[in-house]
Order: C-alpha cells, then sequence, then structure tokens
C-alpha cells in the first residue's frame, strides 16, 4: 500500500495540509454537526446524554451522586467549551494548506472527539474494528477508519514536539493495587472486553 | 472586647502552642484512574500522558499498556483538589478518567 503523508511539518514552520476536496469538506461538515449537537447539554448527567456525546462528557465520580453532580456544576461549561473550541477550529481550517502549531493541536482534539462521537454512536468494541457486514451504517463506519488514520499521522507529528519529560515524575505514579486485571464491569456498567 | 474591666493592664498570657499538634494528619490521597476504552488510539493515550503528565515515553507507553491490558491504571494521584484538575484535564483530551480515594 502506498502512503503519501496528507500533513508534514512545513520548512518554514506549521504543517502542510494535502487532503482532497472530498476529505476537507467531510472535516468542515463533521465538526460543525458535533457543535450543533453539543449546543444544549447543559448540565445533564453523564449517563442521561445520548450516546454520541456520552464520551466527550464522561463521569469523574461513579458511585458518589453528590460528588458527581459537583464535579459536572464545576466543569461541564469549560469542557463543552474546550471540545467546541478545537471543533470550529477544525471546522473554519478544513480547507487551509497550512496550519500553525496552535491549529494543528485543535484538529488531533477535534479528529478524537469525532472519534468518539461516532464510536460510541457505531458501538465500535475492542473486537470489532470493521464494520459489519451490510451494515446500515456504513458512512460513518468510513468516516470513522478514515478519521483514525488521519488521526495517527497528526500524533506521529506532534509527539515530536512534546517537551522533555519531568525530571521524577515517573517515580511518583502509585503501584498498581488492583494487580491482576479486574474483569467485570466497565464505570458505565458494559463488560469488559475479553483479551481475544 | 467582652468581659474586660478597662484599665486592666494583665500581660497576656501566654497560650500554650504544642507545635507538634500543628498539623493535622494528612488525608487519604485521591487516585486518578484511566480506565479502558476501544476507541482511543493507544499512541493518542501515551501522548495525553506524556502531554499532560510530563511522564517519560517508556512510563507513558506502559501505564497505557496496564490501560489496555488491565483495564484500567492509576494515572495520578494527590488531593482532591488536584486529582479533580487532573480528572478534568484528561477529561478535554477525551480520556475515561475517574477518581476515588485510596486505600
Amino acid at each position: 500500500m502506498s502512503f503519501r503523508r496528507r500533513i508534514r511539518p512545513s520548512r518554514g514552520g506549521g504543517y502542510e495540509v494535502r487532503l482532497s476536496a472530498e476529505e476537507r469538506t467531510l472535516l468542515t461538515v463533521l465538526p460543525a454537526h458535533l457543535v450543533s449537537l453539543l449546543e444544549d447539554v447543559g448540565e445533564t448527567a453523564p449517563g442521561d446524554l445520548p450516546d454520541a456525546l456520552r464520551r466527550l462528557l464522561p463521569p469523574a465520580y461513579t458511585t458518589d451522586p453528590d460528588a458527581e453532580r459537583a464535579y459536572v456544576s464545576m466543569t461541564r461549561q469549560d469542557l463543552v467549551e474546550h471540545h467546541r473550541e478545537s471543533l470550529e477550529t477544525m471546522s473554519v481550517t478544513a480547507k487551509a494548506t497550512w496550519l500553525d502549531d496552535e491549529q494543528l493541536v485543535a484538529w488531533l482534539a477535534a479528529l478524537n472527539d469525532l472519534r468518539l462521537a461516532l464510536g460510541s454512536m457505531l458501538g465500535v468494541t475492542e473486537d470489532e474494528l470493521e464494520p459489519p457486514m451490510g451494515d446500515a451504517h456504513r458512512a460513518e463506519w468510513t468516516a470513522y477508519m478514515y478519521l483514525g488514520g488521519l488521526q495517527s499521522e497528526v500524533i506521529d507529528i506532534l509527539e515530536l514536539t512534546l517537551p522533555d519529560p519531568v525530571r521524577g515524575v515517573d517515580d511518583l505514579v502509585p503501584e498498581d493495587h488492583w494487580g491482576e486485571p479486574p474483569g467485570g464491569l466497565r464505570w458505565d456498567g458494559t463488560p469488559m472486553p475479553r483479551d481475544p | 472586647m467582652t468581659g474586660t474591666s478597662i484599665g486592666s493592664t494583665a500581660a497576656p498570657t501566654e497560650v500554650e502552642r504544642p507545635e507538634t499538634h500543628e498539623v493535622a494528619a494528612p488525608e487519604l490521597p485521591w487516585l486518578v484512574i484511566v480506565w479502558n476504552d476501544p476507541i482511543n488510539l493507544m499512541s493518542y493515550v501515551t501522548y495525553v500522558f506524556q502531554k499532560l503528565f510530563g511522564y517519560s515515553r517508556g512510563k507513558a507507553h506502559k501505564l497505557m499498556l496496564d490501560v489496555h491490558y488491565k483495564g484500567r491504571a492509576v494515572v495520578s494521584s494527590g488531593p482532591k483538589e488536584r486529582a479533580e484538575l487532573d480528572v478534568a484535564r484528561l477529561h478535554q483530551h477525551g480520556l475515561w478518567a475517574t477518581m476515588e480515594r485510596s486505600g
């Protein structure tokens, strides 16, 4: 498979973007649509959100409803704003042939948000990485796969721009006190996938 | 202000303040946990751990593998406010993070 980089560092700084007209249309329309879905979320509890938004606004506390309500009321507005800014940046720069660093970081966030929304809607699981045969949502699956490829490219580029690691912080992470794989349920009540 | 007669010149009595009792016992720290999910790319999760916490690439990669294979990993710990901030930053980056008290 021949592979052409669609995004790459530009000699004078920033990044060159080479995408087809179809790709650019997709990257204009999808984020704008997700922004419109985010408009009326208010402080709806994570469990009551539509599938597409559930992963964008997840809970912080799973066993303490009061603490969760306080968390939502404290953070929800900022979180929605954060998603909206990245998505809008992508939507308005989708036709650009050059991006600056900040815009590419926004693209990474927007690509991830779009994949979270689409993946949740499609019910993507660990072992189902391709559209089921005859699936009615083939277009969404195609978009989901496409966005993943583009996101991988952006990560490869932005990885190189990370600052040096902070000395000593590696050792501050507490040991995993669970030991073995937990199995059981995820935070949202769905079963943990079993290793293939 | 009350109960002191005007003109009283009694020197203030020295209050005993045993220094050893000044510091309250530290609260148990909170743990910030990231959960496995089928959507986030492994390279993205590693990138986010490096970016948000300043971990080395090796450490971030190991934490990502723990998330992927064990289903969850503790990625930071600290006082409640600190943990809430970390959870919020992880949520901004689209990761499944929750927090709970250690122990």
